[in-house]
């Protein structure tokens, strides 16, 4: 690729504003054929807002944006298709009740005679499928697949047709190792093909490694636009953040570790999703659950949080036996649960983010029946500050805070209550590297004060720094475990494959 | 203000309809006719208070009239066999809170969905009333003197009692953390649930509610008229419309008691009016449904979302 050629798209001037926000202010940028480009910046910083002025979604209040040096119109969603831009959007938009084959055509179906061509459609979905290397069941509603699967969906989808730039924002946000690879990979093929990526991550490793050129954002403005040869990681964050951030680094000593036990899971067995689930969490202790997307660590969360029923076996906190498939048994035992699916589970969008943060403690702000505005707004300050969500403030909705932002906010409102065993399920996804530093420093603090924390993640670096133990698991069993102290990522991904796909690799 | 533009504009809409009223006959806002007019909109403001709850959590009660007719003939019944005035009370407020359990136990516990539950209770509460009444007494029961002092007496008993209720559900929906449960289940039921909301529980209590309500404005009702399984015939129409015209969703999430009394006084002002004037119900209907049109118009006019926004 030269550095010479014409940009495929030009990017002048654009702003954007939301209320009192400045989510974009006269952004320049431009793309080359042919080129990888990543897109950087803190949560909130206005990545999604460039993305989804580019798709048409939302119109700019100024400047142009150019393809092939013809002017781009604002907001109009076909107008960007018709000029080869793709795009996979931070949340998925998938239609939930629709199977795989109706999702990935909906809106240009392909038709015989005036009929739906089902047949033809099947195949080329298994054709995409096959070229991103997953199997999903295609007549499946899209509600029964996971976060990750679904965004596989919508990675099929945007590879259906044929682009000249493919927008991805945070792709790979809840994808595990093996989904992530596959997903560069087919990033470099296009590459290969001429094709331009856009391309958004928190995850600085995916950068470095894909992308040829980088733009940094910071509060709504373009930073540098840099080549990644000429940038560190160190530099990186320096651009994005404006100052150094200390990750946190693998405990040493267990400090706070007891062998009270909070939690104990016995032969936990759920027909078609998980069985012979058994693990203790003891107070103080952060018991890491890695695993491949689709092998059942979400499915064990949600029967342990009460969401889900199970056939067979028992959950004990503190002794106690837990009630079955009650949420609110398991609150009230002290069990906290942050969802893997925020925007369905996590939160309640069209409320306000103080309502959100303040759902789960509505009896103690409670006073003499009434809900105590005081006592509220003392609480979800206090919240807002130890997470930095940004947010214009406490009264906005929730649908329109950034998506790192939102997944602050439901970590805010299940740390409220003072969880006596918190369970995690991809805690961070989305949220940037100096928030993420700070997020991991305030699960350790909460667990070394006598917390038992249950993260599953599919941020490998994640699982390994957090994790006093690491249980691994595979299709639906817990395949081995190990020492966090010491545990390798080859370690974990051997546990994770299972056998006869580890055989043939 | 700008929380309560609708409830301003609603405001608006009821001068207009006034205005118009005063036009057409000054007399009709003479106080000795509105005062005459009055006795039906404290039936329809008591169901509207258990509807807004319901339509804010994305329910529906299509049964409510039915539920009213059924109370009348068992309030009925009791008079007929002359019952002592606060027997026949509670046997109808008893009616009133089963019809109403039983909706909310199949919403709640069931999980079917509540347009086919109170579809379905909406004509079995109806049939059981006529049958009943043509059972045993065969024609409307007049109230008893007991009923008639409760009610019409110089006590205003009912009047009372709406403000109490009105006020009540008024703090309970936006003051308390049931509340928030409701519009939490309106917005989105599964993160609702995931917070550990007792879904079940409040929904099964707030159809539960409006049985009750019901019970009591068949009192009101039956005292005012007769006891008959006439009772409150196609006032499901009004009642969902006033809630509606008040500014709650239809989609659940959002609503206000506020909202809901003034399309309580849009509705039963326009309904007194045409129907005095005119003399011609059939003219009503196609006056409430203009009504509701031109309110939904407003609503999307005033609260006109950004297209950015979704
Ligand atoms: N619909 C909206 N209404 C009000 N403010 C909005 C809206 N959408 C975005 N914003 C604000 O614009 C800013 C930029 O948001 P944006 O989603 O572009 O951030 P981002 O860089 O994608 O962050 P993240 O990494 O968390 O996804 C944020 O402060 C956000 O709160
Ligand atoms: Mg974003």
């Amino acid at each position: 690729m030269s550095r010479t050629s014409k940009p495929l798209i030009t990017i002048e001037n654009i702003s954007k504003s939301y209320g009192g926000v400045q989510a974009l202010s006269k952004v320049c940028l431009n793309i080359l054929p042919g080129e990888v480009h990543g897109l950087c910046g803190e949560n909130g910083a206005g990545k999604s807002t460039l993305i989804k002025c580019l798709a048409g979604v939302v119109s700019p209040e100024t400047g142009t944006i150019t393809v092939d040096g013809k002017p781009l119109s604002h907001g109009d969603i076909h107008a960007t298709e018709a000029a080869g831009i793709a795009v996979i959007h931070q949340e998925s938009t998938a239609f939930l009740d629709l199977d795989l084959v109706e999702n990935l055509f909906v809106g240009r179906e392909i038709k015989k005679y005036g009929w739906l061509n089902r047949r033809a459609m099947e195949r080329q979905a298994l054709a995409v499928m096959h070229r991103l290397d997953v199997t999903l069941d295609l007549h499946t509603p899209l509600r029964e697949f996971s976060i990750a699967q679904r965004q596989m969906v919508e990675m099929a989808r945007a590879c259906l047709r044929d682009c000249r730039l493919l927008i991805m924002d945070e792709p790979t946000a809840s994808l595990s190792a093996r989904e992530t690879k596959t997903l560069l990979g087919l990033v470099k093929q296009l590459r290969e093909s001429g094709v331009s990526v856009l391309y958004v991550s928190h995850r600085l490793e995916e950068i470095a490694e894909l992308c040829d050129r980088v733009t940094v954002f910071r509060d709504g403005r373009l930073v540098a636009t840099t080549p990644i040869d000429q940038l560190d990681r160190n530099q990186l964050i320096g651009q994005m953040v404006g100052r150094e951030i200390n990750a946190l680094t693998r405990r040493e000593e267990h400090a706070g570790q007891t062998d009270e036990v909070r939690a104990s899971i016995t032969g936990l067995y759920s027909r078609g999703s998980f069985s012979d689930i058994s693990f203790e969490v003891r107070a103080g202790e952060i018991l890491g659950i890695g695993g491949l997307v689709g092998a059942g660590r979400s499915e064990v969360a949600r029967a342990i949080f009460g969401a889900d029923r199970y056939d067979q076996g028992e959950i004990k906190i503190d002794g106690a036996s837990l009630k079955k498939g009650s949420i609110q048994a398991a609150i009230e035992a002290g069990i906290a649960m942050v969802p893997e699916d925020r925007q369905h589970q996590g939160l309640i969008l069209p409320m306000s983010v103080s309502e959100n943060l303040s759902l789960t403690i509505l009896t103690e702000i409670t006073r003499h029946r009434l809900i105590h505005h005081g006592h509220e707004t003392a609480q979800v300050q206090h919240l807002m500050r130890r997470l930095a969500v940004k947010a214009a403030n406490a009264k906005m909705e929730a649908a329109s805070l950034s998506g790192g932002n939102q997944q602050k906010v439901v970590l805010g409102k299940w740390l409220a209550i003072k969880p006596k065993f918190l369970i995690l399920d991809e805690p961070t996804r989305g949220v940037d590297v100096a928030a993420k530093a700070e997020i991991h420093r305030l699960i350790r603090e909460l667990t070394e004060a006598g917390m038992a924390t249950l993260i599953m993640t599919s941020d490998l670096p994640e699982l390994l720094t957090l994790s006093d133990r690491i249980q691994v698991m595979c299709e639906g069993r817990i395949a081995g475990q190990l020492d966090g102290a010491t545990a390798t990522e080859e370690q974990v991904m051997r546990l994770a494959f299972p056998r006869s796909e580890a055989q043939l690799t | 203000m700008k929380k309560f533009a609708y409830e301003f504009f609603l405001l608006g809409l009821i001068c207009v309809v006034l205005a118009i009223a005063a036009f057409l006959d000054p007399l009709f806002l003479s106080s000795d006719v509105q005062i005459e007019l009055s006795s039906e909109i404290w039936e329809l403001g008591l169901l509207t208070l258990g509807m807004t709850l319901i339509i804010i959590t994305a329910g529906i009660d299509l049964s409510v009239g039915s539920a009213m007719g059924l109370c009348s003939v068992s309030l009925g019944l009791c008079m007929h066999a002359n019952l002592p005035t606060g027997v026949c009370v509670l046997a109808c407020l008893a009616t009133g809170l089963a019809a109403g359990a039983l909706n909310g136990s199949l919403v709640a516990f069931i999980k079917v969905h509540p347009l086919l539950v109170t579809l379905a209770t909406y004509g079995m509460y109806r049939g059981f009333a006529e049958g009943l009444q043509s059972a045993t007494t065969n024609a409307p029961v007049d109230a008893s003197e007991g009923i008639k002092a409760l009610v019409t007496g110089n006590f205003p008993l009912i009047q009372i009692l709406f403000t109490a209720l009105t006020a009540w559900t008024a703090i309970l929906l936006g003051r308390t953390a049931t509340g928030r449960g409701l519009y939490a289940i309106g917005h989105n039921e599964e993160a609702a649930r995931f917070s550990g909301i007792p879904i079940a529980k409040l929904k099964f209590w707030i159809y539960t509610y409006t049985g009750l309500l019901a019970g009591l404005a068949a009192i009101s009702y039956s005292a005012r008229r007769s006891a008959t399984a006439e009772a409150g015939l196609v006032l499901e129409l009004d009642v969902i419309a006033a809630v509606v015209i008040g500014g709650t969703s239809i989609y659940g999430g959002r609503g206000r008691i506020a909202g809901t009394l003034l399309g309580v006084l849009l509705i039963h002002e326009t309904r007194q009016f045409v129907d005095w004037y005119w003399q011609r119900s059939e003219l009503t209907l196609i006056v409430i449904g203009t009504l509701l049109i031109l309110a939904v118009l407003g609503h999307r006019f005033l609260f006109a979302q950004d297209p950015d926004t979704h």
